[in-house]
């Protein structure tokens, strides 16, 4: 599988493709995908996180405790045979919990991704598309999202409004993470839109939504992949920190940033009920953070040879 | 044939902040249903705005279009609201532009740029959408169409991509295709294919065609009528054979004695038009020409009457260019006289090729 993709300007008749030529020319798709396959570590990432997220999907099937069951003769009971990772202060198997709380987090890294890019993606398009002062005011709001920083936002508007549930937490932390999505998609967009592929979709009769959405965005969709994965990551981190210091996440609910809060106290005596966690975000985040790379230098047009 | 297209007394400026820039200063000019009309001129005369002034495409601002009235269809274009222009867009007027590397998305597969008007204006269900994507790219001369759907732009050649672009424009079938210089970025073994395709899908398709160019030689085998324009005005307008025969206007006399020609004494001076292109933003009085115009008289002061040559041939000019006495004049002052372009009319577009006017 040796193609090499030409990017010289074709001359007429000479680049028609035989049949033959065409079936083995890579798709832009195939592409970037086999530039990603060849990272390693971001292969790895992908492949550890993939790891995670089927334990967390089949917990039950990986422990038969129950997350939270107590059990008094059990509590801050160091690793043993039946309790792989100890118990915590209440008794309950630590690694069910750690199973569990990955179901949470997940959860919130993954929707609050979701709600994050779908503004950021609308705000940013609409700005760069439009410009003027649409631009102006929709980039002043944005600006003045990021003068105050992200965690100060966090706990404030947490401490305020939020009542704990998974759904709360989410929409904060979405409402204050999209500003940086909406700047790439602006500057996407500001140059795409004078590109002349546009005018001629325009001049077929399309309205300024389908020229936003099925012109130009399928073209920014690498940044926005990008951005994406690395805020899932972000936000795991986000919903940790606020959980930690009591923001977050409420009881029964618990993720690993609860677990954490849980911990605190017998950061000396049972140290591996700080460290499970720990490491779980470390890892989870870690991994995010290498597929984003991985894209990023995937997508990369100008890194042909990777 | 009825009357498809009436451009009256269009005026279009640019606000700028040193001024306003007269793009296009007052051109009227009809269209019949199937007529194919030429608009020739060099870089700033006015072409472009016109045919984006018709499918009211101008960024505005900075562009404004001041007076005027654009009638197509029995329809006052500048006066509808723009969803009622976005009907028109594609659907009855549709347009081709000059680089095809640029003008399809290369995200999008060529299938469902094809698609786009059909769904947009036809309103066929998928299947029947994909039956008509499929045979307007056979239409268009696309081998294989089915496989070729599924490709993405950067899988084709120039000639190929232009051939799409058609297939796009004539999805639904408008009334009207304005071309913007359809073949200028191709090479000159493809030109004439395309033109020839154009040619073929507005007799089968009954379509009007607006060809716009810098190339005479282009529109020579290609329209029934060519209006020249120059500094945003209409200098002379006449159906082709009549301007080929009997050009009237100074400025189409430079532009015809500017087409370079096979038979031409190898290594001698390619003739151009002296001066250069006029400066929109501060008009001069009179004829826009008078600077670069070997013919000039004092009365050029004043903007010349429409000079009408014949029953579809008028020229805006003060002088009689075939009066000897004045040609007299005129070579005097370096002008070269037309009988060197007599074989330019049986020239097909491709042999007289690149000609182009000066500056252009």
């Amino acid at each position: 599988m040796a193609t090499i993709q030409s990017n010289q300007a074709p001359t007429a008749g000479a680049l028609e493709l035989t049949p033959e030529l065409a079936r083995k020319r890579r798709s832009q798709g195939r592409i970037i995908l086999d530039r990603f396959l060849r990272n390693r570590v971001a292969v790895g990432g992908l492949v550890v996180l993939l790891l995670m997220v089927l334990a967390a999907i089949f917990a039950p099937f990986i422990s038969h405790y129950d997350p939270d069951q107590y059990n008094i003769a059990l509590q801050t009971a160091p690793p043993s045979a039946a309790h792989i990772l100890g118990n915590d202060d209440l008794g309950r198997d630590e690694l069910t919990r750690l199973l569990y709380g990955a179901r949470t987090s997940l959860t919130i890294g993954i929707t609050s991704m979701l709600v994050m890019v779908a503004i950021g993606v609308l705000v940013g398009a609409v700005a760069g598309f439009y410009g003027g002062w649409i631009d102006n005011l929709l980039m002043r709001i944005t600006d003045g999202f990021l003068a105050v920083p992200f965690l100060i936002w966090l706990f404030t508007v947490a401490g305020i409004f939020s009542n704990g549930s998974v759904k709360d937490i989410v929409i904060i932390i979405a409402v204050f993470s999209w500003p940086i999505t909406a700047r790439i998609v602006r500057g996407e967009f500001l140059g795409l839109k004078e590109r002349e592929f546009l005018l001629a979709a325009r001049t077929l009769g399309a309205s300024d939504a389908r020229l936003m959405f099925w012109h130009i965005l399928p073209n920014a969709i690498g940044p926005i992949t990008v951005v994406a994965t690395l805020g899932v990551g972000q936000n795991i981190i986000a919903e940790s920190i606020l959980s930690f210091f009591g923001f977050g996440l409420q009881k029964p609910t618990s993720s690993w940033g609860t677990m954490l809060n849980d911990s605190q106290a017998y950061i000396t005596s049972a140290p591996i009920l700080v460290w499970a966690p720990g490491i779980a975000i470390l890892i989870t985040v870690l991994c995010f953070n290498l597929i984003g790379d991985g894209m990023r230098d995937a997508l990369d047009p100008y890194m042909t040879e990777r | 044939m009825g009357k498809l297209l009436e451009v009256k007394d269009l005026k279009v400026q640019f606000r700028t902040r040193e001024g306003a820039i007269h793009a296009v200063d007052g051109i009227s000019f009809e269209l019949e249903e199937g007529e194919a009309l030429g608009i020739v001129g060099e870089s700033g005369s006015g072409k472009s705005v016109t045919s984006l002034s018709i499918l009211r495409l101008l960024p505005m601002p900075p562009a404004e279009i001041v007076d005027g009235s654009i009638t197509f269809a029995d329809q006052e274009l500048l006066e509808l609201s723009e969803s009622e222009m976005r009907k028109i867009r594609g659907h009855e007027i549709a347009m081709i532009f000059q680089d095809p590397m640029t003008s399809l998305n290369p995200v999008l597969t060529v299938e469902r740029q094809i698609i786009e008007p059909i769904q947009l204006h036809l309103g066929l269900n998928r299947s029947e959408a994909h039956a008509r994507a499929r045979a307007l790219l056979e239409a268009v001369g696309i081998p294989d169409p089915e496989r070729r759907l599924r490709s993405y732009p950067h899988q084709f050649s120039g000639g190929m991509r232009q051939r799409v672009m058609i297939a796009i424009a004539i999805a639904a079938n408008p009334k009207l295709l304005i071309a913007d210089e359809p073949t200028t970025a191709l090479d000159v073994t493809v030109q004439a294919q395309i033109l020839e395709l154009i040619n073929r899908l507005r007799r089968d398709l009954g379509t009007s065609v607006i060809l716009i160019t810098h190339d005479l030689g282009v529109v020579a085998g290609m329209t029934d009528r060519i209006n020249v324009m120059y500094a945003g005005k209409i200098a002379e307008t006449a159906n082709t054979d009549e301007l080929f025969a009997n050009p009237r206007h100074p400025y189409t006399l430079g532009l015809l004695s500017a087409v370079p020609r096979l038979d031409e004494e190898a290594g001698g001076d390619l003739n151009t038009i002296p001066g250069s292109p006029p400066d929109q933003l501060h008009p001069i009085e009179g004829c826009p020409f008078q600077p670069r115009c070997p013919f000039v008289l004092p009365k050029c002061k004043d903007y010349p009457p429409a000079l009408r040559v014949g029953p579809n041939h008028i020229a805006y000019c003060w002088v009689d260019v075939t009066d000897p006495a004045e040609q007299e004049r005129a070579i005097a002052r370096g002008f070269i006289p037309l009988r060197e372009i007599g074989g330019l009319r049986q020239g097909s577009p491709a042999s007289t090729g690149t000609g182009s006017p000066s500056n252009g």
